[in-house]
């Protein structure tokens, strides 16, 4: 029942901004996400990256992820600052913590599955060194197969 | 399927044939859901080159029925692809 979320905020600034520019956003957003008392768990400059399309006729973005927690209404607080900011071409905040607790549940299901499926078979719950090594050669052998691309009976 | 148009009657070389060239158009891949596959939980939208396969030339994105992908993880991949596409990561369309 916590009301406290985690997020992704994407930002594309303009190509040509500055360091200080970058900076200032930055804190700018920091400041925001203190206000509604979250915190900023990770920030990720990807740097200048070409975009798939003309944003604002620019062909090059400076793209900034950040990482950050907090409650719903910091959301909305940051999406009405940054739709304003000219310096921001383009912003995506996305809810992320049921995504990725969903592939954690799902993670760790299929790792008990198989040490559960490995002690009825009477095997020790981790593969051991010389399986491990055996299952690379045998993987290499299947993309070698895979490439050939066609397998008799495949329809269906 | 077109086994049954070909048999019965006479002309048998030809409609061998025939059924010889209709046949190896029918050998398909065995379509597997690469992310089952490869044991992908969470298709990120910030992953292009995992997208990237499943975006055609014209920027569409991939039918299920020709790429293979079971019906859970086309849907992770689609919303993965329509976020890369407003972070202008992935193009809307390709002319």
């Amino acid at each position: 029942m916590s009301n406290v979320r985690q997020y992704e905020l994407v930002y594309i600034a303009l190509p040509d901004s500055t360091e200080e520019a970058l900076a200032d956003l930055h804190q700018q957003i920091a400041g925001i996400v203190e206000r509604f008392g979250g915190t900023i768990d990770k920030t990720e400059a990807w740097g200048r990256r070409r975009l798939a399309y003309d944003i604002n006729n620019q062909r090059e973005g400076n793209y900034v992820l950040d990482v950050l927690t907090g409650p719903p209404a910091m959301t909305a607080e940051l999406d009405r600052r940054l739709r304003v900011l000219d310096i921001v071409m383009r912003h995506l905040v996305v809810r992320v913590d049921e995504d990725l607790a969903v592939a954690d549940r799902a993670k760790t299901r299929r790792k008990e599955a198989t040490v559960a499926r490995r002690v009825r078979r009477g095997l020790p719950p981790e593969p051991t060194e010389t399986e491990l090594h055996r299952r690379q050669e045998e993987n290499d052998d299947l993309d070698a197969g895979v490439d050939m691309g066609y397998r008799a009976g495949g329809d269906r | 399927m077109r086994d049954d148009e070909g048999r019965g009657g006479r002309g048998g070389k030809k409609d061998d044939k025939d059924k010889a060239g209709a046949r190896r158009t029918f050998f398909r891949r065995r379509r597997l859901c690469k992310f089952c596959v490869e044991k992908v939980d969470y298709i990120s939208y910030k992953d292009v080159k995992l997208l990237s396969p499943f975006i055609p030339e014209r920027g569409k994105i991939q039918p299920r029925r020709i790429s293979g992908t079971c019906a859970t993880h086309q849907r992770a991949l689609q919303t993965a692809i329509k976020r890369a596409r407003q972070l202008a990561l992935i193009p809307y369309v390709t002319d």
